[in-house]
């Protein structure tokens, strides 16, 4: 028969249990803010870093092939930046002026007058048509010539601003050559202070990020490179101004599912109608671009992205909302590898919490 | 003054070369040379267990093999909790989860205060990419020693076997 002093230990230890628990969740949570309160304190690093840790990720194959070879992993580590640095003063002479000359164009706006009688048309047919929505005056050539202005503005300030550039330059590269370098170290001294329990599982976790999500980045830079490629060529076929521009901007903005691609198609079919006064060249640009995301999405993106992380296109979309909502253009950029990051996270957790006791 | 350096390089010395022979033991990394080794050793984790402490448990996905340097480890097979085996210094166990990520068929805990040497997947996957020699020879010893496992495997099936005959 049980004492009293037993039934009230039994009674007891279950609240303890489930106040130990409490504390310990208080304390996690305490913790986890803290962290996030200091990385968004500083957030312009985190940035830099995420920036570094992706280009990382990206160049790690070449490094390991490079290995392969014989090479030791400093060697190939510096091989890569000298290649890297080759390609880059090469494109400095002779990419930038072009580039630059293309963006201060654009800068100054657009006074054909052609295109002016274009604006002026569409604006007269919307006004006779729309009239029954309360549509008066639209003043679109201003506003078209607004638009062209603040993206060269834009692009002065962020793509070629002098101090943020030497920074980026600098930094940028620093991390990733010891990241790089030193990546299979930090990560073995990361997994050294995870406890025991949690150990084979980190690993694990760590494992299937870089399988999912290294993939991805690698698939995604492959992916707008050969977009940026075609429609770099296929813009200078057509004739169209600030091809390369244009064709540079495509690529990137196509790492972003589903803006990208029609950003960079808006903006190709808006030149060619400012650069010609009618519609006749930005048909051509539209079949082209057409063309593009045909070949993008049943040749190029089934092949490179055949073992990466699988998002369902909402939480896509949400995740790019989100992105562009907290750091702009960059954030949309990063989006998607870090709902990518976070959906392993939690995919795995979920799948094994109860066989590695995780809660 | 010079004692006292020869001393720490002894130790030094001493720890290197316990890790050595203990790997050299071990099936997978027999017949490497010392660069071989050193990049083995490179690439492994060194992990402490308390007694009784729980290593892998069964059903857990299993990620890769340990190395017992110092200490015993129990293996028991659940339900029942059945010791199927008890390894020590220079043992290895779960190499097959260097395979596949098939659950682990049993669960490992530490009878004593133990230092492990743990071999994973994604190491082995990374050696090969980057040193296909390397990899080669150790995928050729890994497929040895589970083809040895095999054959020992069958043969205790046989003795089974034969057992129940007789027995009828």
């Amino acid at each position: 028969m049980l004492s009293e002093k037993d039934t009230r230990m039994m009674s007891s230890e279950p609240v303890s249990d489930s106040a130990n628990k409490f504390v310990r969740i208080v304390l996690f949570l305490i913790v986890a803010l803290t962290v996030v309160a200091f990385l968004v304190a500083i957030s312009h690093i985190v940035k830099l870093i995420i920036i570094a840790a992706l280009l990382a990720y990206v160049l790690d194959p070449i490094a390991s092939f490079l290995e392969s070879r014989g090479m030791s992993r400093t060697t190939a580590t510096i091989s890569i930046f000298f290649l890297l640095l080759v390609i880059g003063s090469m494109s400095y002479v002779l990419l930038l002026p072009v580039l630059s000359e293309e963006i201060r164009a654009l800068k100054d706006g657009f006074s054909s007058e052609r295109a002016e009688l274009v604006i002026s048309q569409f604006e007269n047919f919307l006004v006779s048509n729309l009239s029954f929505l309360g549509v008066k005056e639209l003043h679109l050539l201003s506003r078209v010539q607004g638009i062209t202005s603040r993206i060269g503005d834009w692009m002065f300030t962020h793509v070629l601003d002098a101090a943020s550039i030497i920074v980026s330059i600098i930094l940028i590269p620093f991390i990733v050559f010891f990241l790089m370098k030193d990546g299979r170290k930090f990560k073995k001294e990361f997994v050294s202070i995870v406890p025991n329990r949690y150990f084979e599982f980190s690993l694990y976790l760590i494992h299937k990020i870089n399988m999912q999500v290294g993939n991805y980045l690698r698939g995604q830079v492959l992916d707008a490179t050969i977009v940026g490629i075609l429609a770099t060529g296929a813009l200078w076929l057509l004739g169209v101004k600030y091809f390369l521009l244009i064709g540079v901007f495509a690529g990137i903005a196509n790492i972003i599912p589903y803006f990208g691609p029609i950003t960079g198609a808006t903006i190709a079919i808006i030149v060619s109608i400012l650069q010609t006064g009618d519609f006749h060249l930005a048909s051509y640009v539209i079949v082209a671009f057409i063309i593009i995301k045909l070949l993008d999405d049943t040749i190029i993106l089934p092949v490179v992205m055949s073992k990466s992380v699988h998002i369902s296109p909402l939480t896509v979309l949400l995740a790019i909302m989100i992105g562009g909502q907290l750091f702009g253009i960059l954030g949309m950029l990063l989006s998607i590898p870090v709902a990518g990051f976070i959906k392993v996270i939690i995919h795995e957790s979920v799948t094994n919490y109860r066989r590695y006791r995780i809660v | 003054m010079n004692n006292i350096w020869q001393n720490i390089f002894k130790l030094r010395q001493k720890h290197i070369d316990e890790i050595d022979e203990i790997l050299l033991h071990v099936p997978v990394f027999r017949d490497l040379n010392n660069r071989d080794l050193k990049t083995i050793k490179r690439i492994l984790h060194q992990r402490e267990y308390r007694t009784n402490e729980v290593i892998f448990s069964q059903g857990d996905v299993g990620l890769g093999m340990y190395i017992i340097v110092r200490g015993s480890v129990e293996i028991i097979c659940n339900p029942g909790g059945h010791l199927l085996a008890e390894l020590r210094d220079g043992d290895f166990f779960g190499e097959l989860a260097l395979l596949d990520e098939s659950p682990r068929s049993a669960t490992a805990v530490s009878k004593t205060p133990c230092a492990l040497l743990c071999f994973f997947k994604p190491e082995l996957l990374d050696l090969i990419n980057r040193n296909p020699k390397l990899g080669g020879k150790i995928l050729f010893r890994l497929a040895w020693t589970i083809g040895e496992r095999l054959k020992s495997t069958n043969e205790q099936v046989r003795a089974l076997c034969f057992q129940k005959k007789t027995q009828e």
